[in-house]
């Protein structure tokens, strides 16, 4: 585990159109060789398959260590996003332009509630 | 209250105790060796839970301060996403990854590594580059805070991971190894008991057989009219004695 | 004379423009929309006002973007309303305006274009009013070199391309250098075709124009500061007109701090105010003081085209209305966001038109 996170220095992301586009001002954005990119813009016409699938393939992706998503578009895949327990790349539900940060969808946050609550 | 539990499969013999016997008192030591790794795990477990916690909330408030400097760009330059989406090459802003041990866990500490970059510099030239420029800012920023909760909560499913290992670990030697070893313990010893009780009785048996046959043939000494009789007697007695004493030992032992 | 003769073909649209323009949001209108506390509160202000309820058919919960889509919209209705009315040479004249946009769209296509992107869902990205028939002939274009030549063809933007740029500078050039120089064309040709408008539109316009000139170089100037951008192509981009035209542009192409740019700047009285409080905080913090300047730019392009409706007879009226609907659907959008956003201690920085 220690060895490919050494690989792992991008930051990938899913989300709106704006948070996406602050976050490539930032300079995450990343196109590598195979035209590839490390970010998908979700609008309100993306279908939930192409979501999955971009998921995927970010999870599986082995640059990347942290997956940023906006907790909207995570809302849309969340039987997805909950059951992912890898620790790499991290997850991150990030909140957007229009929908403000709602700790009690995050998943990660579901966990830790439920850890302090027993 | 041997045949009770499960027990390993092996013969009951003096040596198999003994193996037994070291293979608990290891599984003891692992056991609250085990118990503290878990302890300390769980310690800084909540800890970071905490920090979690608190670093979600912070994220909420620094990505909303983020979006709003996005919406001044807009203000000021209008729709820039298009443009800076396809100017998207190499990542300027990337992460590094360290090692922390805790307990022995190795818990993965990513650190921004941000080579100065002049991607967007051009972006809004005419018009609306120093929001711009106040937008990528406060985007760098939210992105740092965003990058420290990834550390936490990655090593926050680590731990939760390595603590749920360590738990069934300290759980199975505790519900199960322990209950089998001092199992099979028990078993040996009643076991290596009725042995000796059978052995005793043996004992016995051949004792009354060789008083008997004494008895027997002193009477016929006696008939005869032998000295020695009262001198094998003792002899054999104190062997007798001897035999017992030793094994009341191993019954206590 | 030409107030004489201005009715026959004009009067009618100055009318209609005129009535538009009384239909601009007022102090007291942004007094309520600032009051509101949900989108659909301010929804419900905005109906109150000439925008009608523009926006009853859509799905909650609103996005600012579709507020500030259909406010947009109707802008382009009226603006469509009053082209299709248009006689020469108003017609050529709001044609005009529309360049500024529609060079705004071809360097979009252009990006795509470079980064071989399907251009065709581009075309709804486009600014409505920078929309002309040939456009979707752009997106067949594969290449640069196709994409050069179809602008050349097509787009009546043909004269500020052929001119300040090759086929090869397109792929070659940071996109926003090619946006500048263009744009930096368009300026001086609008300027052109104003002055042989002849007075009272070309008073007027040249106001205007040098005013956007001028806010053009500064900004470039204030910019480009720490960026590849090299000096003498920042001088290029310097619009060859407005009040700091000459001596300003070459003392801006040479500036290298903020100072200098406010030395420049307060040569001419007007400016002089855009610098106040900027002068001492020229390094880290001045991020307050620029995007102050850039609001402060924002209140004198207000102020400037108030000033062009007092006047008569003239096209300025149209150009103006434009640009302050523009920015009115920019106060919208602002305070929008304040409130979806939930930051009212912003709320006030919009720059009220009446």
């Amino acid at each position: 585990m220690a060895t490919s996170a050494k690989e792992r220095n991008l930051i990938a992301v899913i989300g709106d159109e704006d948070s996406i586009t602050g976050l490539l001002l930032a300079g995450v954005g990343h196109i590598n060789e195979q035209q590839k990119k490390n970010f998908l813009i979700v609008d309100a016409k993306t279908q939930v398959s192409t979501i999955e699938a971009a998921f995927q393939e970010f999870t599986e992706r082995k640059d990347i260590a942290i997956l940023l998503i906006n907790q909207h578009v995570a809302e849309k895949i969340r039987p997805t996003v909950d059951k992912y327990q890898q620790a790499f790349p991290a997850l991150l539900e990030i909140p957007s332009k229009d929908h403000p940060y709602d700790p009690s969808k995050d998943s990660v946050l579901k966990r830790v509630q439920k850890l302090f609550g027993d | 209250m041997s045949g009770s539990g499960a027990r390993e499969n092996i013969f009951a013999t003096r040596m198999a105790l003994t193996n037994t016997k070291l293979r608990l008192k290891g599984a003891q030591t692992g056991h609250s060796l085990l118990a503290k790794k878990r302890d300390a795990l769980t310690t800084r477990f909540r800890a970071i839970l905490r920090k979690v916690d608190e670093a979600k909330r912070k994220m909420g408030r620094v990505m909303q301060l983020a979006s709003f400097s996005m919406a001044e760009v807009t203000y000021a330059t209008g729709d820039i996403s298009y443009l800076v989406q396809e100017q998207a090459k190499q990542a300027t802003f990337r992460v590094k990854t360290k090692q922390e041990n805790v307990s022995g866990v190795v818990l993965p500490a990513f650190e921004v590594d941000r080579v100065p970059g002049s991607d967007f510099n051009l972006t809004g030239l005419g018009r609306g580059g120093q929001q711009v420029l106040k937008a990528k800012e406060t985007y760098a920023k939210a992105i740092e805070t965003l990058v420290e909760l990834a550390s936490l909560q990655t090593a926050f499913t680590i731990l939760d991971e390595v603590i749920r290992a360590t738990n069934r670990r300290v759980n199975a030697i505790e519900h199960v190894v322990m209950p089998r070893l001092e199992n099979t313990i028990k078993y040996i010893m009643s076991e290596l008991d009725e042995m000796d009780r059978e052995e005793f009785f043996r004992l016995k048996k051949v004792q009354g057989k060789k008083k008997r046959d004494t008895a027997a043939r002193q009477l016929e000494e006696a008939a005869k009219g032998a000295p020695d009789e009262e001198a094998i007697f003792t002899a054999d007695d104190s062997a007798a004695t001897d035999l017992l004493s030793s094994k009341d030992d191993d019954v206590i032992f | 004379m030409e107030a004489l003769l201005f009715n026959v073909d004009s009067g009618f649209l100055e009318a209609i423009v005129r009535g538009y323009k009384a239909g601009i949001l007022s102090q007291s209108h942004y007094a309520n929309l600032t009051q509101c506390e949900s989108l659909e509160d301010f929804r419900t202000q905005l109906s109150a006002t000439d925008y009608g309820n523009f926006l009853a058919n859509e799905p909650l919960p609103l996005s600012t973007s579709t507020i500030a889509d259909r406010a947009t919209g109707i802008l382009v209705d009226q603006f469509n309303y009053i082209r299709t009315n248009a006689v020469a040479p108003l017609s050529k004249f709001l044609e005009y305006i529309t360049y500024g946009y529609m060079i705004d769209n071809v360097v979009l296509l252009i990006t795509g274009t470079l980064h071989e992107r399907d251009t065709h869902e581009l075309l709804e990205r486009c600014h409505p009013l920078g929309v002309f028939d040939t456009m979707p002939a752009l997106c067949v274009a594969t290449n640069v070199e196709e994409l050069y030549q179809s602008v050349l063809v097509e787009t009546p933007l043909a004269p500020y391309f052929r001119d300040c740029l090759s086929a090869s500078d397109l792929d070659d050039l940071n996109i926003e250098i090619i946006r500048n120089t263009v744009y930096k064309a368009y300026l001086e040709d609008f300027h052109h075709f104003c002055s042989s408008l002849g007075s009272p539109t070309s008073d007027v316009m040249q106001r205007l124009l040098s005013f956007e000139a001028d806010r053009r170089t500064v900004n470039i100037t204030i910019n480009s500061f720490g960026t590849e951008l090299s000096k003498e192509q920042r001088a290029k981009l310097f619009p060859a007109i407005g009040r700091l035209f000459p001596e300003g542009n070459n003392q801006l192409a040479k500036a290298d701090d903020i100072d200098q740019v406010r030395v420049v700047c307060e040569n001419i009285s007007e400016y002089r105010s855009f610098f106040d409080g900027a002068s001492s905080s020229a390094n880290g913090e001045s991020h307050g003081t620029m995007s102050q300047l850039e609001d402060r730019f924002f209140n004198m392009e207000v102020h400037l085209n108030k000033q062009s409706f007092l006047q008569q007879f003239q096209y300025g009226v149209f150009y103006s209305y434009m640009k302050l609907k523009e920015q009115e659907i920019r106060n919208l959008t602002w305070i929008a966001e304040c409130i979806a956003q939930d930051a009212k201690d912003r709320i006030q920085d919009f720059i009220p038109i009446f």
